[in-house]
């Protein structure tokens, strides 16, 4: 398996998913290494920065992409189907964490920091964390909307096959979701062009 | 002429979901349509925001822990089970559904429409009409008390709450996935026993998220609001931003400034009048004068609230706050106080998990 089978898009071909379905370990590492990080980010933010959450999500994820894919014939459907993984993942670890305890922990988990001047990263680390609180504070079906579309640059169509619901309710979700961040974030708005 | 709103298909428009006629028709409606030119930029910045957040990196070394789960047959944990975990399986199984049914004979059935009046004294309100100790609490509902009433209820069943006299809250939501009321104005105590972040109070000021605690919440003439955190720990928020206040400690919070720096109980007046200023003052020079009382006055204990105030302040105030703390609780190893003046996020993280034993 070469790494030539990775499409420029970071999207994968139908050789991978071929390779994977024959079992090739190669194949499987490089759609973990393609996708690690998107179904990540999106556990992540869907927990609200609650890194043990968005690594068990990852991990249960890839493992049943592992044991199922056999079932995919094409990478169009497979991507939907990882992308729906990743929501059945995240809503089901909600429902059974709101049983017991709070997916959001009692001081919002720190997302790792890039290389800028500390002062800018606490400030821009404060504006950070009050939009991921916004969007974990959405309501589940919004939110996963707002990240599948900003994440992952689904289009609505894609959106709509992997939550399961027509095209109009993911244009609805997304609206009202755009509007509920902008209005909780309103005070972020300085300095915002709308023309840019 | 009258022409129907575009407001459901903005953010499809901002996308480019839409088909060309109906981009043309959205297009030309904004052009004439003030409402909905201004949904349109809540919903672009709305947008905006959505995308500006990071994507963030998942380790790599994960593949190991995936492969070796892999191997050991946790994603088809159903298929090919031996016979003992079979026997486990069901003998847990039994001893869930036993305690299940134990709970459901013990535990009060939880209310998601309405909360239970538990006691009433004098004669408080829900909007217009007196209570009594049979009534329910319904979400939109108003409850008053006035100088000779109080009430106790329950926070459907995960905790109860107490009104002081002349006070007013609204119940806003109460379900499986959160408890929410608005207290605008007086006193209330709470206590929970419900896991993290199911009950939310909104104040004029700020938000309090219980983490599983008891506290009182005052909500004053001025629309500033004073938390007592009695056991446990609540969570402030404001706009997002959240400081978090232990068992003992107080917090001020006021309208459009959020919250002040949290303290503890036994602080000395002399720091608690001087924290006022530092925190709310609008004058430099008259901050900086109250923060040398601030830092003359703090004990170790009081770390709490200077730690709260290094982001706070800039320039050299933070560099007295810093010293200060230094002095009372020097920071572990590798901290250094370059880095906690830069507000390097590790050594803060660091320091502070060696603080939280002083708290």
């Amino acid at each position: 398996m070469k790494l030539c089978a990775v499409t420029s898009d970071f999207s994968i071909d139908d050789r991978t998913i071929e390779a994977c379905q024959r079992g090739d370990p190669e194949g499987f590492r490089l759609l973990f290494e393609i996708y690690k990080d998107r179904v990540y980010s999106i556990a992540l933010y869907y927990f609200a920065g609650d890194e043990a959450a968005a690594h068990d999500i990852t991990q249960q994820v890839f493992l049943k992409l592992m044991t199922h894919i056999s079932k995919f014939e094409s990478r169009s459907e497979f991507s939907t189907w990882l992308y729906r993984l990743v929501t059945n993942a995240c809503h089901d670890r909600k429902r059974a964490l709101r049983r017991f305890l709070s997916f959001d922990s009692a001081q919002a988990p720190e997302i790792p920091e890039r290389r800028k001047s500390a002062e800018q990263r606490y400030l821009e680390n404060e504006r950070e964390r009050s939009i991921r609180n916004a969007i974990a504070a959405l309501k589940p079906k919004l939110r996963m909307a707002i990240l599948l579309k900003h994440f992952e640059d689904l289009s609505y169509d894609e959106i709509s096959v992997v939550l399961g619901c027509s095209k109009g309710t993911v244009a609805s979700r997304l609206n009202r979701g755009h509007q509920i961040l902008a209005r909780k974030l309103a005070y972020l708005r300085d300095g915002w062009n709308p023309g840019v | 002429m009258i022409r129907k709103h575009v407001i459901h298909h903005l953010s499809a428009y901002l996308h480019g979901e839409l088909t060309a006629p109906e981009a043309t028709r959205v297009e030309s409606h904004l052009h004439d349509c003030a409402k909905c030119r201004l949904a349109f930029e809540e919903i672009q910045f709305g947008s905006y925001l959505a995308s500006s957040i990071p994507e963030e990196t998942a380790p790599g070394l994960w593949w190991q822990e995936i492969q070796t789960a892999a191997l050991a047959g946790k994603p088809d944990a159903a298929k090919g089970l031996s016979w003992f975990q079979v026997c486990t399986v069901i003998a847990g199984a039994a001893a869930v559904f036993a305690f299940s049914a134990f709970l459901m004979d013990h535990t009060p059935v939880s209310s998601t429409s309405s909360w239970e009046i538990a006691s009433v004294r004098g004669t408080p309100r829900i909007g217009i009409a007196r209570i009594t100790e049979t009534s329910r609490l319904r979400p939109g509902d108003t409850l008053q008390t006035n100088s000779n009433s109080e009430v106790e209820l329950k926070i459907a069943n995960i905790g109860q709450l107490d009104l002081d006299p002349n006070s007013r809250i609204r119940l806003l939501s109460t379900n499986s996935d959160q408890h929410r009321i608005a207290l605008d104005r007086g006193k209330i105590t709470a206590r929970t026993w419900s896991p993290p972040r199911l009950f939310v109070v909104e104040t004029p000021s700020v938000n309090a998220i219980d983490l599983g605690c008891i506290y009182t919440c005052e909500v004053q003439r001025d629309g500033s609001t004073m938390l007592h955190v009695i056991l446990g720990l609540v969570a402030l928020d404001f706009h997002g931003r959240e400081t978090t206040i232990p068992a003992g400690a107080y917090c001020r919070t006021r309208p459009g400034d959020g919250m002040g720096s949290p303290y503890f109980e036994d602080a000395s007046d002399r720091l608690k009048q001087a924290l006022e200023v530092v925190d709310f003052g609008k004058d430099e020079r008259d901050r900086a004068r109250h923060l040398d009382v601030v830092l003359q006055e703090s004990r170790a204990r009081d770390t709490l609230t200077l730690w709260y105030l290094i982001p706070r302040l800039r320039g050299d105030l933070r560099g007295q706050v810093v010293d200060r703390m230094m002095a009372l609780a020097p920071p572990p190893e590798g901290v250094s106080r370059a880095g906690v003046l830069s507000l390097d996020e590790t050594m803060m993280n660091e320091w502070k998990s060696v603080l939280e034993r002083v708290w």
